[in-house]
């Protein structure tokens, strides 16, 4: 058996990851802790701790807040607030969401303020929207403007389609996207997902991710950048 | 069972486009490159370094000129604005020098042709490796043509050091593990040696402004910040690079990123640089005579 468990827990990383539609036909609160390991070109092998909180106010209103703790010296915080709507069939939401990148390793702060529409079932979701990004330098001096940067449009795309109902106690999804729980790329740098997860009981759902970034896509000459993996467990309340 | 012959001819059609020896377009290659990563093209670069002595430029002169053009996307067809470059470089007084900041041709079976025009140059011409270039796993005809990517020179005037020049090779949107290291490296060794400027010049740009929207891709935000960083660390005054076929200027971090305008003869505002190297470097860009006639 705890040959089995070791096995699961090893093969865990390399399945999946968002897996799910937050605030889909929820209506509960839930708690979820990931941990991550992670390597790129530029910053090597590295680990991250995830903490997000699911809050579905009520059914036309949803509050997201995630934070993201990076041996990498890179800490990320996110807020989002999710309006939405329900239709015959599924639901048509409206994304807001301000990130806050701390790359404190660089003496960089990077904020992106986005805004996006989505549509979601059981078996797909979609969004599309667009981006403004400011990357301010921590050493700036006051009296200059030449230390932040502004992009003031980047595409946000999102399609994720899922093998099961989103009410099912197991499922696994496939990602593309620029955007994922803590990071927005530019729009020409995609991100490939996988995720899954499986409830346990009826509180305790095991969640499980791995993705794929690599660099030069469509306009370079592509190849590999970095990759993540990472576990964890939701407690919905 | 129409709609199926129609996709796999479609998809048919599509796989030979990719593979003609004609194609313009390496559809293969801008999901996943098929030819040698950016670690071995550095790797191979370093080692042709190391059987080449360094280069350093005697001007003759605290002043110079720097000429710059970048994506000229020549074919043995099209490479007026690319002969005019040279022209007017040749026609330019020493002490001067020139680069080329990548994408040098389009498609393939074209490094001869534009190879040709640049050893026109009557005096120093140094190039960097762009996607274009690397396509169609073009590198070994490359690197047989231009030997190295990434590499570095200096100017000095009667042995006082002037200027430093980095060439880097970013023609896959990244530097890899070991140019960067080989960056830092280099920078840290080189920020002591007393230099008027460094200046690093590449094919790939750094930012997403305005201009530079829904055409090119670029770094991976990682990478960007890093860059930034390790730019600013080591007082690299030019970061210069062409890509996205339109000019921008930014200053981050005391940081000047300049991209130039394509230098490709179809394109709309095409322009080269020139710099005039002194205590202070001012830069123009210069519109081509197509260009020139339509304003």
């Amino acid at each position: 058996m705890r040959k089995i468990i070791i096995l699961f827990a090893l093969l865990c990383p390399l399945m999946a990851w968002a897996v799910r539609l937050p605030g889909f036909g929820e209506r509960r609160y839930s708690l979820t802790a990931m941990g991550e390991y992670s390597y790129n070109t530029t910053w090597g092998h590295h680990g991250n701790i995830d903490v997000q909180a699911l809050m579905p106010i009520n059914q036309h209103f949803e509050m997201e807040a995630k934070l993201q703790f990076s041996t990498a010296n890179v800490h990320t915080g996110v807020l989002q607030i999710r309006p939405k709507f329900e239709l015959p069939v599924g639901e048509m939401f409206i994304e807001t969401d301000l990130m806050y990148r701390a790359i404190a390793r660089n003496k960089i702060g990077d904020i992106v303020a986005a805004v996006g529409v989505g549509y979601r079932m059981d078996h797909v979701s979609i969004t599309i929207g667009s981006f403004c990004r400011v990357m301010d330098d921590w050493t700036r001096d006051w009296h200059s403007e030449d230390n932040y940067v502004v992009e003031p449009f980047n595409l946000l795309y999102r399609i994720e389609v899922f093998c099961r109902p989103q009410n099912n106690n197991w499922n696994l999804s496939f990602m593309f996207s620029n955007v994922d729980d803590y990071q927005m790329e530019r729009m020409w740098q995609p991100l490939f997902s996988v995720g899954a997860w499986y409830d346990v009981t009826e509180h305790w759902r095991l969640n499980f991710g791995a993705q794929c970034k690599p660099t030069g896509m469509f306009h370079l000459d592509a190849s590999f950048y970095g990759a993540t993996a990472r576990a964890g467990f939701s407690y919905r309340f | 069972m129409k709609k199926n012959i129609l996709y796999i001819a479609m998809s048919a059609f599509l796989l030979a486009s990719c593979a003609s020896e004609d194609s313009t377009l390496d559809i293969a290659g801008m999901f996943s490159s098929n030819g040698e990563p950016v670690n071995t093209r550095f790797d191979q670069s370093i080692a042709y370094n190391a059987t080449q002595p360094e280069i350093h430029l005697d001007m003759g002169s605290d002043t110079y000129t720097v000429y710059a053009c970048s994506d000229s996307h020549a074919t043995r067809q099209a490479h007026k604005n690319l002969d005019y470059f040279i022209e007017q470089y040749n026609a330019a007084p020493e002490p001067k020098l020139a680069l080329h900041l990548g994408d040098l041709i389009d498609a393939q079976k074209n490094f001869a042709c534009a190879d040709s025009i640049l050893n026109l140059a009557n005096s120093h011409l140094f190039i960097a490796v762009g996607n274009h270039d690397l396509y169609f796993k073009q590198w070994s005809i490359y690197r047989d043509y231009f030997k190295t990517a990434t590499y570095w020179f200096d100017t000095n005037n009667g042995g006082k050091k002037l200027d430093l020049f980095i060439c880097l090779d970013s023609g896959d949107g990244t530097l890899g593990a070991k140019q960067t290291k080989w960056l830092r490296e280099l920078l840290e060794q080189k920020s002591k040696e007393g230099y008027r400027r460094i200046i690093v010049f590449t094919h790939t740009h750094f930012w997403k402004l305005d201009e530079s929207q829904g055409h090119t891709s670029n770094f991976g935000l990682e990478e960007t910040y890093e860059l930034a960083s390790l730019f600013a660390q080591y007082g690299v005054e030019w970061v210069w690079s062409g890509h996205q076929h339109s000019r921008q200027s930014v200053i981050f971090r005391g940081v000047n990123y300049l991209v130039l305008d394509a230098t490709q003869d179809k394109e709309k505002g095409q322009s080269y640089m020139t710099v005039d190297m002194g205590e202070s470097a001012i830069y123009h860009y210069i519109n081509y005579p197509s260009v020139a006639s339509k304003e």
